[in-house]
């Protein structure tokens, strides 16, 4: 019973973390490139203002254009349930990594048809890009995930990961996980739309691609996208905190373990965060036909860490 | 130190040469390819301290001392007011795509686990899963030659290739005798010297030292 309260609470704290991580990820870049930058709470309000808005959707759009948020929103909700954040106990247990991996492919599906649905040019662009991008990162998130689950023995629960790892002690150091880890890394970049593969500021620029999607979004259907999109970059992040690097995370229900496991993954995610500011400072969005060297390279090396598992 | 931790520093050191050199397929400037093949020489030295340290064969800190001093700071810097003396562009064009070389890449790595499985299954040192990792090395340097088109990234494809067959030899014996091994260090000097003054010649003679050019006739 208190493994269940403690999963919900925690899906919970995901879904309220989300948009002041975000929040931070801006400020943090502001500050980095000497600009004074929006408050951490600035995404807060902006959800909350276009929660209120009306929406005004486009006439050559059909049902199916009013019910996207809701299956993205929802998707994202069951990922919060599926995601382990400060405790290694989560609340769909039947759910495993594979489930995982397409359930994001749903989100951006479902996101591609929204952006078709729109019958604007920008939309059509952002989701023929998108899908050029998804055939490129789906194998590589896959493969990576993969193996992480064969170093520790092969069970590809979710909850059972950071156990594993944990348990294994000193002796996970090993190239199959930091390879796994950096080939994560690079999905995590590409998949929530940051920078080199997307450019996360821009909102009417012939390159978008993901504000592209969502170029004919208006009120609540746009504040449950940003939202989503948000809580995205949230799972992923603490996906990357807690099974590549599960350190810290309580494994038990005691107060202690949750308060250090608590501490753990705040600093974890936040350190995330301050990287993918870094990186965003640091590089330039490439050109899209340069996208597939990169997403290339990650595929090498998830496959790599797949190889090292038997080589090694 | 304890055996664990020391199998999987040399696993780690193994993993990130591999990864220079694949690293090395995909840049496609002479500064990043060399910086690439002295980083991976600083883990070829960090590797074979690691071995020492663990299995009391101390011939090999001078080796790794060698490497270092001759690996990571000389050719490197040589090659390097080579490339700046050539005035040859800071490109180093591949006849290749990136994506594809990739892909070949982690072909040749599978090549050399299946081609080297059976040896690695009768050795006894702790290093004998280093013998794919080697093998790989040496067919990616093998590869950057076949498909490179400037004499300098073959010369480098070249001096990785001999990185991986020293990293062979310390996976199969812990290194070969002192003696052998400075012979071959004198070689590498003398290949990347004699790689230099032909850049050089090349660059000369044709303008260029796009080896695609050699093929025509000048008169």
């Amino acid at each position: 019973m208190i493994d269940l309260v403690l999963s919900v609470i925690q899906a919970i704290m995901m879904i309220a973390l989300a948009p002041l991580f975000a929040g931070i990820l801006n400020k943090a870049k502001a500050r980095m490139q000497h600009r004074a930058g929006s408050s951490i709470f600035q995404p807060y309000r902006d959800v909350a203002k276009l929660m209120r808005k009306s929406e005004n959707i486009s006439e050559s759009s059909s049902w199916l254009f009013r019910f996207i948020p809701y299956v993205c929103f929802g998707s994202m909700l069951l990922l919060s349930l599926m995601t382990p954040f400060f405790s290694a106990y989560v609340a769909a247990p039947y759910g495993d990594l594979i489930s995982m991996v397409y359930i994001f492919t749903l989100y951006r599906f479902m996101m591609v048809l929204g952006g078709l649905e729109g019958g604007s040019v920008f939309g059509g662009m952002g989701g023929s890009r998108e899908m050029m991008m998804s055939v490129l990162i789906e194998p590589s998130l896959l493969l990576s995930l993969m193996a992480l689950a064969g170093l520790t023995g092969g069970s590809t629960m979710i909850g059972d990961i950071p156990r594993e790892l944990i348990g294994m002690g000193a002796i996970v150091l090993t190239p199959a996980l930091v390879l796994a880890a950096s080939s994560f890394f690079i999905t995590l970049l590409a998949e929530n739309s940051r920078v080199p593969f997307d450019n996360p500021a821009t909102h009417l620029e012939l390159t978008m691609v993901h504000e592209g999607m969502l170029i004919e979004y208006s009120g609540r259907g746009l504040g449950l996208m940003d939202l989503s999109s948000m809580m995205r970059l949230m799972i992923f992040s603490s996906m990357f905190c807690t099974m590549f690097f599960p350190w810290g995370i309580a494994l038990t229900a005691s107060p202690s373990a949750v308060l250090i496991g608590l501490a753990s993954i705040l600093i974890k995610v936040l350190l995330v965060t301050l990287a993918i500011a870094l990186i965003e400072s640091y590089l330039a969005k490439y050109r899209l036909f340069r996208l597939p060297n990169l997403l290339t390279a990650s595929f090498a090396l998830s496959l790599l860490a797949m190889i090292s598992l038997y080589i090694l | 130190m304890d055996a664990a931790i020391s199998g999987n520093l040399i696993d780690l050191c193994v993993v990130a040469m591999l990864l220079l050199s694949m690293l090395a397929m995909t840049t496609t400037r002479i500064a990043q390819l060399l910086n690439a093949f002295a980083v991976q020489s600083l883990f070829l030295t960090f590797l074979a301290l690691v071995v020492a340290d663990s299995t009391g064969h101390t011939e090999l800190f001078i080796l790794g001392g060698i490497t270092f001093a001759v690996k990571v700071i000389g050719i490197p810097w040589a090659m390097r007011r080579i490339s700046v003396r050539l005035h040859a562009g800071r490109e180093v064009d591949s006849t290749m795509g990136i994506p594809g070389s990739l892909l070949i890449c982690t072909i040749l790595i599978i090549v050399a686990y299946l081609v080297t499985e059976p040896l690695m299954a009768t050795l006894e040192t702790i290093t004998r899963n280093c013998l794919a990792m080697s093998m790989s090395v040496i067919l990616i340097g093998l590869f950057m030659m076949v498909t490179r088109r400037k004499a300098m990234a073959e010369a480098v494809g070249l001096l990785m290739m001999e990185n991986g067959l020293f990293l062979g030899v310390i996976s199969i014996s812990y290194g070969m005798p002192l003696v052998v091994e400075i012979g071959i260090f004198f070689d590498v000097l003398m290949v990347s010297a004699i790689i230099g003054i032909f850049a050089l010649r090349i660059s000369k003679a044709f303008d260029s030292i796009d080896t695609s050019v050699l093929r025509r006739l000048k008169e």
